[in-house]
């Protein structure tokens, strides 16, 4: 008997209960994770595949204004540019062709410009050997010297290949040495890396910029 | 109706419903069947839900050239609906007599990252969160001891000095033990060497990401982020189209470039011509040379027995 008395009361808390929950369930109290924070998209200059640099020859390619190259424009044709240098040997680079910069090499001998340059014909190359070279060959120009490096452009170990590797199905483009060296300062400069990977945790990421801030000594 | 049946058949002379009883009994069940909707109520918010279609959909190796005509409509429409692209869906088969390697120059990586945020363009990973296949971890010179490495750096400039950087993605293993365990054969080796993923069969189990020793394996924990100007609609049924939530990815050697002659996007971008790529079945490719005739730091955790396709090399 008394046990039938407190039915009524058993039900009306589950009722309860079970109105609750649904109430929870509705207002979404839980289970839901905090939304994330945003990650920036990358720069789109970070996809592109072009080369830093272009060469004579995909100048002659692209059917572009080959003006700067006209050196007879300023130049005498029937006798070599006089080349002048400081107190300490270096090679005075004059005004007009200030924006070549002298760097090819850390022992700093190699600062004549008629290292690579023909200097009876500045239209063309000439190394050490006496050919003449063709601005859009300077790849044989820099094997002269360069002789592993040429060899494993050659077979295709350094430098850039784009485009297609099967052949029958398209072309493959394969870049030249000055398309990523400029032949003046040929060391290749350091860059800023693109951003890491994003944790999903932002405190994560706050930690680590706060790392990076201060100097590490690892 | 059990809780308006009475308990006591001597309680309850009239042995019929009452008043009281009926409105306790529904106000009950109306409660209980209000708690039981709302509790489902995820259920109802799925985005992801498959259509009939796709559920049904046979695997990938018992579909015939018709059925695999259609499932390539389906995911063509199914992308453009949710993107607004109309995108180019193939199934590239391997071609005849072609097997992949790709090489890595460790003397020239850069660290730059280029090569990581041209393959999440390339194969539509997610944004938000972020799915990248390739983790460029740097490294001390003198070791190969992973457990030193780190993939968070953020200097004002790469290359640092007494650092080296070594890009780690799928080593597509001639021996993979992400294809042994899975428990369902969503994941397997093709012939030109590409360890394969059928979105559409995989179950989420996540098992193949564990058995990885190259951490190379990701999983959508949500449905990927890809903003619709950034979607990439070259696609391929086994690479790059649209992942769903729950499914396992990874790199597949750009199968949508790699199949149709094409090199990878990763190789394409790299600014330092660190990587290098092709079929080693012809002893005149580029990677045929360079596996010939360069120091090639054989392969990654050679020790543990993958005998991986990826190889990292020196200059000298």
């Amino acid at each position: 008997m008394h046990a039938n008395n407190r039915t009524p009361l058993v039900l009306t808390l589950l009722a309860v209960v079970f109105v609750g929950l649904a109430a929870a369930f509705y207002s979404d109290s839980w289970g839901y994770p905090p939304p994330r924070a945003a990650i920036p998209l990358v720069d789109k200059a970070l996809l592109d595949t072009a080369t830093v640099r272009r060469s004579y020859a995909d100048l002659i390619r692209a059917k572009e204004d080959l003006s700067d190259f006209d050196c007879y424009g300023c130049h005498d044709k029937k006798q070599p540019p006089p080349l002048r240098y400081d107190e300490n040997q270096k090679l005075i680079v004059p005004p007009e062709h200030s924006d070549v910069v002298m760097g090819h090499g850390s022992h700093g001998r190699n600062n004549n410009c008629f290292n690579c340059h023909n200097e009876n014909n500045l239209t063309t190359l000439q190394p050490r050997d006496g050919r003449e070279l063709k601005l859009e060959n300077s790849t044989q120009l820099c094997g002269s010297c360069h002789g592993p490096t040429y060899r494993d452009w050659d077979s295709g170990a350094h430098g850039r290949t784009n485009g297609y590797w099967n052949t029958k199905l398209g072309p493959a483009l394969k870049k030249d040495c000055v398309n990523c060296h400029n032949p003046h300062s040929p060391r290749f400069p350091g860059r800023k890396p693109a951003p890491g990977p994003h944790t999903l945790h932002p405190s994560d990421t706050a930690d680590r910029a706060a790392e990076a801030e201060s100097p590490s000594t690892h | 109706m059990s809780l308006s049946a009475p308990h006591d058949p001597q309680a309850a002379p009239d042995a019929g419903t009452t008043r009281r009883s009926f409105l306790r009994t529904s106000a009950v069940l109306a409660t209980g069947l209000a708690a039981v909707a709302a509790s489902l109520k995820p259920l109802f918010e799925m985005e992801d839900i498959p259509s009939a279609e796709q559920f049904m959909q046979k695997y990938y190796k018992e579909l015939t050239p018709a059925d695999m005509a259609k499932v390539l409509q389906r995911i063509e429409r199914e992308v453009e609906k949710q993107y607004g692209v109309r995108p180019h869906v193939r199934d590239l088969k391997p071609l005849d007599g072609v097997e992949f390697a790709y090489a890595l120059n460790l003397s020239r990586c850069i660290g730059c990252r280029k090569c990581v945020h041209a393959c999440v363009a390339e194969n539509n990973q997610s944004r938000n969160p972020e799915i990248q296949y390739i983790r460029v971890l740097k490294l001390p010179h003198g070791t190969f001891d992973l457990e030193k490495s780190d993939h968070n750096y953020a200097p004002d400039q790469v290359p640092e000095k007494g650092f080296f950087t070594m890009p780690v993605q799928c080593q597509q293993c001639h021996n993979p033990p992400c294809v042994k365990v899975c428990p369902v054969h969503a994941t397997w080796q093709e012939t030109d060497g590409i360890t394969v993923i059928d979105y559409d069969w995989c179950i989420g189990c996540r098992y193949c990401e564990a058995a990885c020793p190259y951490w190379a394996r990701r999983f959508n924990f949500t449905k990927p982020s890809i903003p619709a100007d950034r979607l990439n609609p070259e696609m391929a049924y086994l690479g790059n189209r649209p992942r769903k939530k729950g499914v396992m990815e990874k790199c597949h050697f750009c199968i949508q470039r790699t199949r149709a002659g094409r090199y990878p996007a990763c190789l394409e971008v790299c600014p330092t011509g660190s990587r290098k790529f092709g079929n080693v079945l012809d002893p005149n490719s580029e990677i045929s040379q360079i596996l010939r005739t360069k120091r090639v730091f054989m392969q990654l955790k050679e020790d543990v027995g993958t005998n991986p396709r990826f190889y990292y090399y020196f200059d000298v």
